[in-house]
This record gives structure tokens, C-alpha cells and sequence, in this order.
């Protein structure tokens, strides 16, 4: 089991990568599970993930050289990167917005991303930096979350959810995983969000923006945040600043994807396409003021046309 | 049963010369010690049901805890060493836990049942350089009831790690005149109520103690919701209707 | 040039195992049918090492791989997806359905996170429910159900393309009109050969030939299909979902 002594026992990343490969010395060799009725959970058969490791002297470098396109734009494996994502906690539960940009190097791999990860019906986490380390982790974070349920007939809360993917990471530390992802839930403390990432930080927290385009998500977020937000609100919030980082930010774009958590369960509220947006508004949807949120702000008054809407009342 | 008790009757990786394994035999029996157990399948869902034996009145009956949920839509019934069916349990959640995240899909009703009796095999073996897992046999009998893409089934396993599918089965200390029972009651196109009523009459002609709502449980698992501990107040409904 | 001069520099030395030899493969979902595409020239540098080297792969009657990048991993990754399959198919007495074929590639792909298999993967075929579906993933498991995708070499050629052609991303649509949500299974096939077409005369690494797997969802007739040359059905049983192949040739120079 990947219990705390293990994971804890050393303290250099090397070490703990020299132990994985003892694990998996032989390459992907199956236990005797693979043939029964366990029927190959591949490397999922020992209980808890395994992975082969290069045998070089320092397998961290060698995966950075061949896949970490910030240090060498030039090297092979290209991890999709790039992103905005947003949560906060106010009155009415949690808001979760995303963009929905995949970029490998300078080149846009999808713009249809899925960033909002949907562990099970009460709780989501949100995908920044590799998306399948993301994917994977959240998804495996799923199951567990779920046989905490059925060892202990309780729903697990937010915090500790929270925690068992940070410690589950920590495990991982140094060897080049890349994620930072915001944990939200409604448990029995009411609406929760909390941020865990790579390097082994877990903050509990009421607001966080992660990615590439935060800054830019931040500048709208903290300026029209308050607890007592309606639900309308609070939605047009996050779609608005998903939009301001998706503008700004070349890494981020395409559409937004918005969720809502309330003591039932997250709702997933709809995809707005961010060009749209930026000319025509979100369209006609609860908390819109339904203008655009860039394009009429800049060219209103320029022509006779278009007056100022001062001039034209 | 036994009279001719010799040496073959300790190891458990030995057999008697006349081909048996008495510690697993002696597994069996220990199930007919356990409370009375019922399953019945419906083409509408499986019913589960079992004896609680409220053995002191300062006993919490809502703490014997005898039917559980594998997952949504599978669920078990025990009877024989409880203890042990734990561990088959967790066994069986992990399973369909790995299945789930391996497969995106949820795992069938024979291949979680597959995984169980896998289990049920392993004692006194070691894998390669670990130490042996388990020293006896389990002494616990289920029957593993859900709904997959095969539609509802009830399953049945042993401590010699058989198992076989049932449309209606019983196990424990009753089952004799239980199975026969179900045996003459059970038809094809049964309702899941009717399965319901049977279940709690099998086990009434069974059970010493007059049956109640606090002296017996029932579980069902039904396409769409899946598997559910049936609560007292419509426990009491389907007590007083029978 | 002194001897002892060269060994005086300072010299470094990295583990390499991987290359990339060209080529493109692209899918595409319809309705009740997917198809899926890649051209058969295998590359490394300004070599062709081989003008018939196979990226498309039948993995089930209802699923088909692509795999593009470094040759020797997509090689080596097909043969075990396919040993998953048989296991699988033993353990529960099924063919793997598509979803969970899915699922099990990004296991696979990221049980090898810290020693990726080079390769990009787009898996086609039938879901349960009868509807066409594409899969794409990046080298470590990441994967997205998606109508259509175009990987390797002229990925950035090809899937601007099928951007504009299949999801009329930049296209009005003629007043009181729409885009069709779906297209039918000719044109979605005319659409992949001008693709490659296309691909072949602008992109160096790929060329020579051309295999298209077309995946049928249960009880669809042939339509689209007949009449065309060189099809060759691949399913091993003409009462479930069925495959053919199309192959075509390429520009050689």
C-alpha cells in the first residue's frame, strides 16, 4: 500500500525514483492478477498505480529533455499545456469556470478541452498544467473518494479529498508531474474549495485562479467578488473573468465551461463560446447583462452608426 | 459426518487420500452455523434477504450489519463468519473500484463474483516471495445479487471458492427447508414484490423468533437505482402485508 | 588535429531512445459510422525508410487505433493494447467496448508517464449505443472524445482543414439555412482523401499510401460505400458492427 511511511521515508526525489523502478524493475511485468479474474489492471494491479521508469542515471532529466517544451520549444513529446481556471466559494456554493485551450508548444492541440473534471456528482476538480496528469489523478481520486463512501457510509468531505490527492502528489515530488487544480465540494461545512498542486501546497481558501491567464481572470474576479453574491451573479462573475483571461491571455480561449455547486450536487450550467462573448455577450442566460463584454465598450461613439448611448437616449 | 478424523484433517494444502480437503469442508459447515440468508431473482431485480439474530435485548439491531453494498449496482448478502465476508467485501469494492477506473464502465456481476472466489483460494498459498495472505479457509458463504448489462442475476460462493448462479437461493442455518421452499414458490415471471413477500415468508418459516421489522433485513437491487437497503418504514409495510 | 585536444573538451552525453518518423493519421465520427485514416510512409529525417508501413490498426470489430510518432513505440504499444483486449475479452466474455478501450489506452499510455511511449493515438469506432466516435490522446493519456482529429506530421496542415469543412468553423450559413450536424459517410470519405491529398502535396513526410478504415454501427447498410475501389471488409462477422479498409495510392515523389 502507498501508505505515509512509504511515501515519506525519503526525502530526495532520485531515491524515490530508484524505488519505483525496484518496483518495476522488469518493464510493465504483470503479476500473476493479470490473468484472473483481476483481469490486468495493468498497472493499477499491485493496489496503487505503478510506473516503469527509464534506468538512466537520472530519469527527472531525461523526461524533462524530452518532454518540458518551457525549457526547449524544440523537444519532441509536447504535453499539452496552458490554461485559465477559476473557483470560489460565496453564499449561494461554489462557482467553477474554465477556458477550454489545449496548447502543445505555440500550436493549439484542441480548443474543446473538458477542464472541469468531474470526480463524482458532489465534487469537481478543475485541470491546469498536464492535462492527463490532471485527468488520471482526479479520476483515480474518484474511485477512492468512492470506497471511502462504502467503508464508511459517509460522504468524504472536501478537506479530506483534498488532502489524499496532496499526499498522493507529494509521493511524486520532483519527478516532473504538473498540476494545479482546485478541489470543490459541498460537504457537511457547507461549500468548500480548496487548491492543491504539483509541488505539494493544499490551500483552503474562498477564491483561487489557476494557469496562465489568472492574472488576467484575477483583475475581474476580485473586483466584482463579494460572499453575498446571487447565484446569477456569481455565474456572470466567473463567466465574465474566464472571458478577460481567454482575451488576454494567448495560452487561454476558445469557450468557457461553468459549473455550479450546490448542496445537491454540482449542475453544469452551459459552454460559452469566448469569441461570442467578446461581440455579442453571453446571449440571453441567467445573470447576463446581455452586452458585449469587449467589443461595443471599444467602439461605441466611433461612428454615426453606432452612437454613444448617452447621445442616443 | 466425519468418523474416520485423521492427520488430513489439519493442513489446509493436503489432501485426505481419499481426495478431500477437510479444513474446506469444514468451512462449508461452519456456514450452516450462520443465520439464514435468502436471494431471489426477478426479471425486475434481486432480492436479498437475511436473519438478524437479536441474541440480548440490550443488542443494538441496526448495528448487525449483514447485506452490503459492493457498488451501485451490486450488492451482497452473508451468512457464516461475518468477519471474514469483510474482507471479502473490501475485496470485491476494490475490484470493481480498479474495474471502474481501468474500464470506464461498471464491472459484470460474474467477474466481481469471479474476483471474490479468486480470493476464497488463496490460503495457504504465497505468491512468489510473499508471505502467505491467509492461513484457513473463509468461513462465510454470499450471494452476490446485481444488475449489469445481462440484466439482474444472483450469484452464490463458498469458501472452497465455487460459485454458481441461482434464480432463487438460500444459505445458513435454514436453508434446507428454506431452499426447498423457494423451490416450490419461485416461478419465472416473478414481480419484485412478490419476491419481496417470498423472501420474508422463507425466512419466517425459518426463523425461531417471531419475524419482525427489528429481526430481519432487505436489500434489493432494481435497475435505475441500483442497490438499496430497503429502510424500516417500508420493511414494516411488507411485514404487515405478508 | 592533436588527439589529446578532443579528449580535453568536455563532452555530454544523453539517453535518446526516441525518433520520429512523419507521417499523419486523422479520424473522423459520423452518425452510425466512424472513419479512420493514415497514410502508410514511414520516415526518419529526409530518409523514407519504407513507403508501406501500416498506422491503422484493427483492434476489435467495433474499434479501430491509429498511432502516430515514433514507429517502434506505436508498434510496441498496438501489440499490448491488443494482449489487453484478448485478456480482457477471457476475463469477461466480451469484446471491450469502446469507451472502455478508451479508458484502458490512457492507463496504459500514462503507466509510462515518466518514460512516455512517443506516440499520438486517435482511436475510432462504434459506442454502444450505435453512434460513431473518435478518441484523441496526447503521449502520456490525456484523451478527449472529439468528431474528428488529425495527428503527426501534418497535423497543423490537415486539421485547419477538417476544422473548416466538418465543424464550418468561419462558414455563414446561406440565410435561412444550417450546417449539418453530421455528414453523410461520402462525403466525410472524399473529405479524407483530399485531406491526405492535400497533406501529401505540401508536407514532405508524408505520402505513398493511403489505408481508411471505415467502422460501421450494427445494421447499417453499405451505403456510401459501394462502388468503391479496392474495399476490403476486415470484420469477422457480417452480423455485428462491421469494418472495411479503402486503400489508395499516393504521391510517391
Amino acid at each position: 500500500m502507498n501508505t505515509f511511511v512509504n511515501q515519506f521515508s525519503t526525502s530526495s526525489a532520485l531515491s524515490v525514483i530508484k524505488k519505483a523502478q525496484a518496483v518495476t524493475d522488469d518493464d510493465e511485468e504483470f503479476s500473476d492478477a493479470a490473468w484472473g479474474s483481476e483481469a490486468g489492471f495493468g498497472s493499477l494491479a499491485k493496489g496503487v498505480p505503478s510506473f516503469s521508469v527509464p534506468a538512466v542515471q537520472d530519469p527527472t532529466s531525461f523526461l524533462r529533455l524530452h518532454t518540458d517544451d518551457h525549457a526547449d520549444p524544440n523537444c519532441r513529446i509536447k504535453i499539452q499545456h496552458g490554461t485559465t481556471t477559476l473557483a470560489f466559494r460565496f453564499q449561494g456554493g461554489v462557482i467553477v469556470a474554465v477556458d477550454s485551450r489545449a496548447t502543445a508548444g505555440s500550436y493549439i492541440a484542441s480548443g474543446t478541452v473538458k477542464k472541469v473534471i468531474e470526480i463524482n456528482p458532489y465534487l469537481l476538480g478543475t485541470m491546469a498544467g498536464g492535462a492527463a496528469d490532471c485527468q488520471y489523478w482526479e479520476t483515480y481520486l474518484g474511485i477512492q473518494c468512492r470506497l471511502h463512501e462504502l467503508r464508511n457510509r459517509e460522504r468524504i468531505s472536501v478537506a479530506a479529498a483534498s488532502k489524499y490527492l496532496s499526499n498522493l502528489v507529494y509521493g511524486y515530488k520532483g519527478m516532473g508531474l504538473s498540476m494545479g487544480t482546485m478541489i470543490c465540494g459541498w460537504d457537511k461545512t457547507g461549500p468548500a474549495v480548496f487548491y492543491v498542486d504539483s509541488d505539494g501546497s493544499r490551500l483552503k481558501g474562498d477564491l483561487f485562479s489557476v494557469g496562465s491567464g489568472s492574472t488576467f481572470a484575477y483583475g475581474v474576479l476580485d473586483q466584482g467578488y463579494r460572499w453575498d453574491l446571487t447565484d446569477e451573479e456569481a455565474q456572470e462573475l466567473g463567466r465574465r473573468s474566464i472571458y478577460a483571461a481567454g482575451h488576454r491571455d494567448a495560452f487561454s480561449g476558445n469557450t468557457c465551461n461553468l459549473y455550479h455547486v450546490k448542496e445537491d450536487g454540482w449542475r453544469f450550467i452551459g459552454n460559452y463560446d469566448i469569441t461570442k462573448m467578446h461581440y455579442d455577450g453571453p446571449g440571453d442566460v441567467p445573470g447576463s447583462t446581455k452586452v458585449a463584454y469587449g467589443y461595443d465598450v471599444r467602439v461605441e461613439g466611433r461612428t454615426s452608426s453606432n452612437p454613444p448611448v448617452a447621445a442616443a437616449a | 459426518m466425519f468418523l474416520t478424523r485423521s492427520e488430513y484433517d489439519r493442513g489446509v494444502n493436503t489432501f485426505s487420500p481419499e481426495g478431500r480437503l477437510f479444513q474446506v469442508e469444514y468451512a462449508i459447515e461452519a456456514i450452516k452455523l450462520g443465520s439464514t440468508t435468502v436471494g431471489v431473482r426477478t426479471p425486475e431485480g434481486v432480492v436479498l434477504g437475511v436473519e438478524k439474530r437479536v441474541q440480548s435485548p440490550l443488542l443494538e439491531s441496526s448495528s448487525i450489519e449483514k447485506i452490503m453494498e459492493i457498488d451501485t449496482h451490486l450488492g451482497c448478502a452473508m451468512s457464516g463468519l461475518t468477519a471474514d465476508a469483510r474482507t471479502m467485501i473490501d475485496h470485491a469494492r476494490v475490484t470493481a473500484q480498479n474495474h471502474a477506473f481501468t474500464y470506464n464502465e461498471r464491472i459484470k456481476i460474474e467477474s466481481a463474483t469471479q474476483a471474490v472466489c479468486d480470493l476464497a483460494l488463496r490460503f495457504g498459498e504465497s505468491v512468489h516471495d510473499e508471505e502467505a495472505m491467509m492461513s484457513r479457509p473463509f468461513g462465510v458463504a454470499l450471494l452476490i445479487a446485481g444488475i449489469d448489462e445481462l440484466g439482474p442475476q444472483l450469484f452464490h460462493t463458498d469458501p472452497s471458492g465455487t460459485f454458481m448462479k441461482y434464480e432463487a437461493k438460500a444459505i445458513g442455518s435454514g436453508s434446507e427447508a428454506a431452499q426447498s421452499e423457494l423451490q416450490d414458490k419461485w416461478h419465472k415471471q416473478m414481480t419484485l414484490r412478490e419476491a419481496q413477500v417470498l423472501t420474508l415468508r422463507v425466512l419466517k418459516q425459518v426463523m425461531e423468533e417471531k419475524l419482525d421489522h427489528h429481526n430481519v433485513q432487505l436489500a434489493q437491487v432494481v435497475p435505475g437505482k441500483g442497490f438499496e437497503i430497503l429502510d424500516e418504514v417500508k420493511l414494516k409495510e411488507l411485514v404487515d402485508e405478508m | 588535429m592533436n588527439p589529446m585536444n578532443t579528449a580535453a573538451q568536455p563532452q555530454q552525453r544523453q539517453f535518446n531512445p526516441y525518433t520520429e518518423n512523419g507521417g499523419t493519421i486523422l479520424a473522423i465520427a459520423g452518425v452510425d459510422f466512424s472513419v479512420i485514416a493514415g497514410d502508410t510512409r514511414q520516415s526518419e529525417g529526409y530518409n523514407i525508410q519504407t513507403r508501406y508501413a501500416p498506422k491503422v490498426f484493427r483492434l476489435t470489430d467495433r474499434a479501430v487505433l491509429a498511432v502516430n510518432g515514433f514507429a517502434a513505440d506505436g508498434n510496441m504499444f498496438v501489440k499490448k493494447v491488443k494482449q489487453r483486449l484478448e485478456w480482457y475479452r477471457h476475463a469477461h466474455a466480451k469484446d471491450m467496448p469502446l469507451h472502455a478501450i478508451a479508458r484502458l489506452i490512457q492507463t496504459m499510455l500514462y503507466g509510462r508517464r515518466f518514460f512516455p511511449y512517443y506516440v499520438y493515438n486517435i482511436l475510432g469506432g462504434i459506442e454502444d449505443d450505435g453512434s460513431g466516435a473518435v478518441y484523441s490522446f496526447d503521449p502520456v493519456g490525456s484523451y478527449e472524445r472529439e468528431t474528428c482529429r488529425a495527428a503527426g506530421a501534418a497535423q497543423s496542415l490537415v486539421q485547419p482543414f477538417l476544422d473548416n469543412q466538418i465543424y464550418f468553423k468561419n462558414q455563414q450559413p446561406a440565410p435561412g439555412t444550417a450546417h449539418p450536424a453530421h455528414l453523410p459517410l461520402p462525403h466525410v470519405l472524399s473529405l479524407v482523401i483530399d485531406s491526405f491529398t492535400g497533406a501529401t502535396e505540401r508536407h514532405i513526410e508524408v505520402g505513398d499510401g493511403l489505408e481508411i478504415y471505415v467502422v460501421l454501427a450494427k445494421g447499417r447498410d453499405l451505403s456510401g460505400l459501394e462502388g468503391f475501389a479496392g474495399l476490403q471488409e476486415v470484420s469477422s462477422r457480417s452480423d455485428g458492427e462491421r469494418i472495411f479498409v479503402i486503400r489508395r495510392e499516393l504521391k510517391k515523389d
